[in-house]
């Protein structure tokens, strides 16, 4: 007790010289990573605009969303989905679908309502069945590979590999290209899907008991939150979020195809591990219980910056990728170091 | 004997291969023809490393994503190095460098003690990107296409020199886990980490092991496939995860760490390999072959959740038996003693 306080009544330099002194190792990658990132923000040609600043958060949002929605399977402490692009490729196979041929009745042709349901609906299945295996014991990552595997497969043969086009005008413009008060409405969705899932996991029932069966299995259990209908909950909601991110990408498009979403998306090689990598370099516990969607969207702005940053200079995608890779590397050991003999980890 | 028939997940792998065989070789004519028992091996070649380095991994409770990529560095390096330093230098040191790669990956999971997972995650799209700087983004490609001949050349009807020098891996491997301390340890982190720990066997030393030879089985596979083909991607072979991990779990490894083995891993690859080849003759589409791999995998995954389920309720229903054996035994003890 005593000793608490006084570590309290330290100012703020000894309290940062003792950290320096314990964590020598921890510090100095910091003060690195520090002083790279501020030595690229000011001698980036061209970085601080309002116009650049506008094209980070348009460019996060897109695997922000998707990100916001795994938080909540980390959260709990299902690991993460392996199968996210597959989902979200074959949502926008079925959006696509909907809005070239209307599922086959001409007279739905164009809607956008159907269209958006069909793909919401099918994110929904799938979210609830790779769930309800994993809620019943599976391994998270094993399930959603076998899953990946299987979304891809009906996906591409539904399709038949071939690109899926649908001519402008049509109902979806407003979502993919169009824009409402200077920004484009996937950013206005990534901040408003940002603000409701740090207002359900902080302030509904629903949100702490995520954090609940995350933190400790065992006790959800003992106290009735069985993680089977959690796991449920949680793979649709990241499903859906899936569903919706593929949706603003096909209306973007104006056509889809089963591997829109797999290698080389962006600049980042693979859309699964960029927004698996978005919810560690947020810092989230990926053993559940300790994160929030906040750190998440945060992340995927960082993510955006470095990228934007180095595309400025002019660097290559080898080098782009190598980048995000040694991020995530470094904020897992960071993380990692930080959490050591903590209940963080095992 | 009695190992195969007490262990229900590899008896189930047994069945599983075999009844994947025999559908094809009731379907396809020429299916037991040399020639394609050679395609099997040659497959079995790439896809028995990649499930052997995943059985390794599960074993010692850990999952390591980051095989296809690594396997693709390794690929690269080998195909690069192989025109100005010869094919044996250039896959020495591609090997070195992959198992180096798994090495220090082992040691950082048992250096901050964090899940593989996490940390695989981050070496997965690193290792692709050094892949693709060393690529400098294109494709490598050997100049002389005959220099690598000597790996595919037919041996004994049914063998390659690689696929014989992929079985004697197996052998080694599986009498390295089997019979000495230091195999012995990789099971005994994996099947129960705190009491191993407690019993005084240190973390990083079978981790580091286990991770070293997961990185040198991806290698070798890498180094297979780039120099049969002669070419090399940085972006490519991020199927072998799926495959691998197909291969693995048909062998009958469990997710929980501690059991399943070398044996399970060779009956595992050759299953998708039987899957695989099969697929070839009715001509289908790729995204066919990996529909049919992962409907393959739920099955087996459904089986092993299925089983571990009815293993505990028996299990519950057992002790609840004996909790009630005991009761009676103390009440009739009781009446007897208030009887008197």
């Amino acid at each position: 007790m005593s000793t608490a306080i006084q570590e309290n009544q330290q100012p703020f330099s000894a309290k940062f010289l003792q950290f320096y002194k314990d964590r020598t190792l921890l510090a100095i990658l910091l003060s690195l990573f520090a002083v790279m990132f501020v030595y690229g923000i000011f001698f980036t040609d061209n970085y601080l605009t309002l116009t650049n600043f506008k094209a980070i958060i348009r460019d996060a949002a897109l695997y922000g969303i998707m990100a916001i929605g795994l938080t909540f399977v980390t959260l709990s402490g299902n690991f993460f989905l392996l199968s996210l692009k597959e989902t979200a490729s074959i949502c926008g196979v079925t959006f696509a679908m909907g809005m070239a041929t209307g599922f086959g009745s001409p007279d739905l042709a164009g809607n956008f309502m159907v269209s958006l349901l069909a793909a919401l609906s099918v994110g929904v299945v799938s979210g609830v069945i790779q769930g309800y295996f994993v809620g019943m014991g599976g391994n998270p990552i094993v399930v959603t590979l076998g899953g990946a595997g299987i979304l891809y497969g009906i996906g591409a043969w539904w399709s038949d590999n071939l690109v899926i086009n649908f001519t402008r005008p049509h109902d979806a413009e407003w979502l993919g290209t169009g824009s409402f008060l200077g920004l484009p409405s996937i950013t206005w969705s990534f901040i408003l899907i940002a603000i409701a899932g740090e207002i359900v996991l902080r302030h509904t029932n629903f949100g702490r008991k995520v954090y609940l069966v995350g933190a400790n299995k065992a006790a959800g259990k003992a106290t009735g939150h069985e993680n089977f209908s959690m796991a449920i909950i949680v793979f649709t909601i990241c499903s859906v979020c899936c569903a919706f991110v593929a949706v603003a990408f096909v209306a973007q498009m104006d056509s889809a195809q089963s591997n829109y979403f797999s290698a080389e998306f962006g600049s980042s090689g693979d859309m699964t591990i960029l927004v698996i990598a978005t919810v560690m370099v947020g810092g989230n516990s990926i053993m559940g219980g300790y994160g929030s969607t906040l750190r998440t969207s945060l992340g995927a702005i960082f993510i955006a910056m470095v990228d934007n940053m180095m595309v400025l200079q002019g660097f290559n995608s080898g080098p782009r990728i190598v980048g995000v890779g040694l991020m995530i590397v470094f904020s897992i050991i960071v993380f990692g170091l930080f959490a050591k003999g903590s209940r963080a980890q095992e | 004997m009695r190992r195969i028939t007490r262990d229900v997940d590899l008896s189930f792998a047994i069945l599983l291969s075999f009844c994947v065989y025999v559908f094809f070789a009731m379907n396809i004519e020429v299916f037991f023809s040399h020639n394609i028992s050679f395609a099997i091996l040659e497959r079995f070649a790439v896809l028995g490393l990649v499930g052997l380095a995943l059985t390794i991994c599960i074993i010692a409770g850990e999952i390591d994503l980051s095989i296809g990529s690594n396997a693709a560095l390794c690929a690269v390096i080998v195909v690069k190095l192989t025109d100005p330093l010869g094919a044996p230098f250039a896959m020495l040191i591609g090997l070195s460098v992959s198992t180096l790669i798994g090495a220090t990956q082992g040691f950082v999971i048992a250096f901050i003690r964090i899940r593989a997972i996490v940390i695989t995650v981050g070496t997965l799209m690193l290792l692709r990107g050094v892949a693709l700087l060393i690529a400098e983004e294109k494709t490598v490609m050997l100049t002389d296409f005959r220099v690598p001949d000597f790996i595919t050349t037919k041996v004994l009807m049914y063998f390659s020199p690689a696929s014989l020098t992929v079985i004697f891996i197996f052998i080694c491997v599986g009498i390295f886990m089997r019979y000495t301390k230091y195999g012995r340890e990789i099971y005994a982190i994996g099947g129960a980490r705190k009491e191993a720990l407690t019993a005084g066997i240190p973390l990083r030393r079978p981790m580091i092991i286990a991770f070293a030879l997961s990185g040198f089985c991806a290698g070798f596979a890498g180094t297979v496939i780039g120099l049969k083909s002669g070419t090399a991607q940085g972006l490519g072979l991020q199927y072998l995860l799926l495959a691998g991990t197909v291969a693995a779990f048909v062998g009958g490894v469990s997710i929980l760490g501690g059991k399943g083995g070398v044996l399970g891993a060779a009956i595992g690859a050759l299953t998708v390999n039987f899957l695989n080849t099969g697929l070839v003759f009715y001509a289908l589409q790729v995204h066919f072959v990996q529909l049919f791999t992962s409907v393959l995998l739920v099955i087996v995954i459904v089986f092993q959740t299925m089983s571990r389920i009815f293993d505990s309720r028996q299990a519950r229903k057992s002790l609840l038996e004996t909790i009630d054996d005991r009761k009676k035994a103390l009440l009739e003890k009781k009446r007897s003693v208030l009887g008197k």
